[in-house]
């Protein structure tokens, strides 16, 4: 069947998404918001992008790839935000595998050999 | 992740062959998962227990009954060592370090033979070999023990609450799980077959078993079993223990919820192929006998951690060694791993914190003539307010008169006893005499001022 790609704005979206696929391996990419020309505020999310879309055929077959945006910079910054509280997520772009400990976060997602290990592993 | 900072071509074979009930777990050995680490969580768990009690003595007002939910606590704590697994496995990668989740064993010189999982084996070649492949925990060899008992690598991922529980042994691991699950609330007993933690300052052993009886622990001492059969399924059944007396003819019974051996660990040394390559081991033991510097009698293989005869069984010591070996190895360094005053703790309910000889051995070594031992009772100021003991928490140094009155042991028996040893450690590796103790000035109010 091989794997499909969600796209959500937002952590309830993105909570809801991820309810509704529960039961298949769940990966998600959060990354900052983008502009009307399509380039997100954050440059590290802009260089991961494109790394990460070309491994994505190794997820697992009926996989599912939730790219999420987060939001703009002033709401990422705010301590109190959902992805902080709810994910722990510490910085954008993060990469993981929902419901596991596994994560790459901000440089790690630029390498291609650390996004295949986090899709082939079990 | 040494060697390959010096640009050696490094792989890591990593596997877990299963418990006898099936657990397994990722990439760190015993410390990160099922020993130090969740060991110490759970400890942590206990004593969190034992804060809340206090703390309506310090004014905090909660009418309910506070209970414990141990798949609460085991979800979070194998989430972190999950954590701690992935974090390895990422840092194998970016250092270039290649991994392969495959048992490995000598084929013949310079060659070793890894089978993963799934039984697909594969040959690697390599210049030098580091052993490290540690220990796993040992059985009795009486009926049901492996069908019904579980063991430390067990424990720890127990998908349900072990309930009441015998412990079998008194090692540190023994005590350890004792304390930490009698705090949670379960009742605990101990069966010892003669004195407990061998090798440690027995003055201080038997004040922790005093504790950890006062404190609603049973020890059933002189007894092994001999039999232990399943009275009813479940997580957890219903097991009956068989028990003899060590000094007659005694039987006695006895049912348990879980019944944890903690009796010893053996080295996982006999099947990994070293009589292909010539490896000398310790027959009785499995131990194998390197020279200071980590070499075994066969010149490209070395080992480090618990494999080692007559080396201390500590984590930082495993690293130190391994650390320092590589950089002997491909940064020409010279400095050997010092096996000397390496400071240890054991995490009872009372903890107890040691650096140096115990009272035993420094007697043996120098004579009783020849070492004056200064000790304390002392009370906590945290434990004076909500009325806990005030006598059981010990401090002690050997000091060795014909030297300065240097000291060579130091033991505290008391909360965060790992904390305060640390810096004692230090000071011990410096040479630290009574007289410089005397006179550093003291933290008040802590413990450590003693």
């Amino acid at each position: 069947m091989g794997w499909e790609e969600k796209r959500v704005r937002g952590y309830s979206e993105f909570a809801q998404t991820a309810q509704r696929y529960h039961g298949r391996p769940i990966f998600a990419l959060f990354c900052g918001d983008k502009d009307a020309e399509g380039r997100s505020w954050c440059p590290d999310c802009v260089t991961a992008e494109p790394v990460v879309r070309k491994e994505l055929h190794h997820m697992p077959d009926e996989s599912v790839f939730i790219y999420c945006l987060v939001g703009d910079r002033a709401c990422w910054k705010d301590p109190n935000n959902e992805f902080r509280k709810n994910l722990k997520l510490t910085g954008v772009p993060t990469l993981l595998k929902y419901g596991t400990p596994q994560k790459l976060v901000e440089e790690e997602c630029f390498k291609a050999e650390l996004v295949r290990m986090l899709f082939t592993e079990d | 992740q040494e060697a390959a900072k010096y640009e050696k071509k490094v792989m890591v074979l990593d596997f877990v062959t299963p418990t006898p009930l099936g657990n397994s777990w990722g990439l760190g050995g015993t410390c990160v998962n099922v020993g130090c680490i969740p060991k110490k969580l759970m400890h942590q768990a206990a004593l969190l227990g034992q804060a809340l009690q206090d703390s309506r003595k310090f004014g905090w007002q909660f009418t309910e009954e506070v209970k414990h939910n141990w798949m609460t606590m085991t979800e979070s704590v194998q989430n972190y060592i999950g954590s701690l697994n992935w974090g390895y496995r990422v840092a194998l990668r970016e250092k270039k370090v290649t991994y392969e989740n495959a048992y490995g064993e000598f084929v013949g010189p310079h060659t070793i033979k890894a089978t993963n999982k799934r039984g697909v084996e594969k040959l690697y070649t390599a210049e030098r070999f580091l052993i490290a492949t540690g220990e796993r925990p040992r059985y009795l060899g009486i009926p049901g023990d492996k069908e019904y008992c579980i063991s430390s690598d067990d424990l720890f991922s127990l998908p349900y609450c072990p309930g009441k529980t015998l412990v079998v042994g008194a090692s540190y691991v023994a005590l350890e799980c004792a304390g930490f699950l009698a705090g949670l609330g379960l009742d605990v007993t101990v069966m010892v077959r003669s004195i407990l933690l061998r090798g440690f300052d027995q003055d201080i052993a038997n004040k922790i078993g005093e504790y950890m009886e006062e404190h609603g622990i049973n020890f059933i001492r002189a007894f092994v079993p001999i039999k232990v059969e399943q009275i009813e399924e479940g997580t957890p059944g219903i097991l009956k223990v068989t028990a003899k007396s060590t000094t007659g003819n005694e039987i006695i019974e006895g049912e348990y919820n879980t019944v944890l051996l903690a009796i010893g660990r053996d080295a996982c040394t006999r099947k990994i192929g070293l009589d292909k390559v010539g490896v000398k081991i310790n027959e009785e033991t499995g131990k194998i006998p390197v020279n200071d510097e980590e070499q075994t009698n066969v010149p490209y293989i070395y080992a480090v951690g618990d494999v080692l005869q007559d080396k201390l069984e500590l984590t930082p010591v495993a690293i130190q060694a391994g650390r320092l070996l590589v950089r002997r190895l491909y940064a020409g360094a010279t400095t050997k791993c010092d096996y000397v005053n390496v400071p240890t703790t054991v995490f009872t309910p009372l903890e107890y914190g040691a650096c140096g000889y115990s009272e035993e051995a420094a007697v043996e070594k120098f004579g009783e003539e020849n070492i004056e031992v200064y000790h304390s009772h002392f009370w906590p100021l945290e434990w004076t307010v909500p009325s806990r003991d005030n006598n059981k928490c010990y401090a002690k140094i050997i000091c060795n008169v014909q030297d300065n009155e240097r000291v060579i042991g130091f033991h505290v028996l008391g909360p965060n006893a790992g904390e305060v040893t640390q810096g004692f450690a230090a000071a011990i590796k410096c040479g630290v005499t009574k007289e410089q103790l005397d006179s550093t000035i003291g933290i008040h109010p802590v413990c450590a001022e003693v």
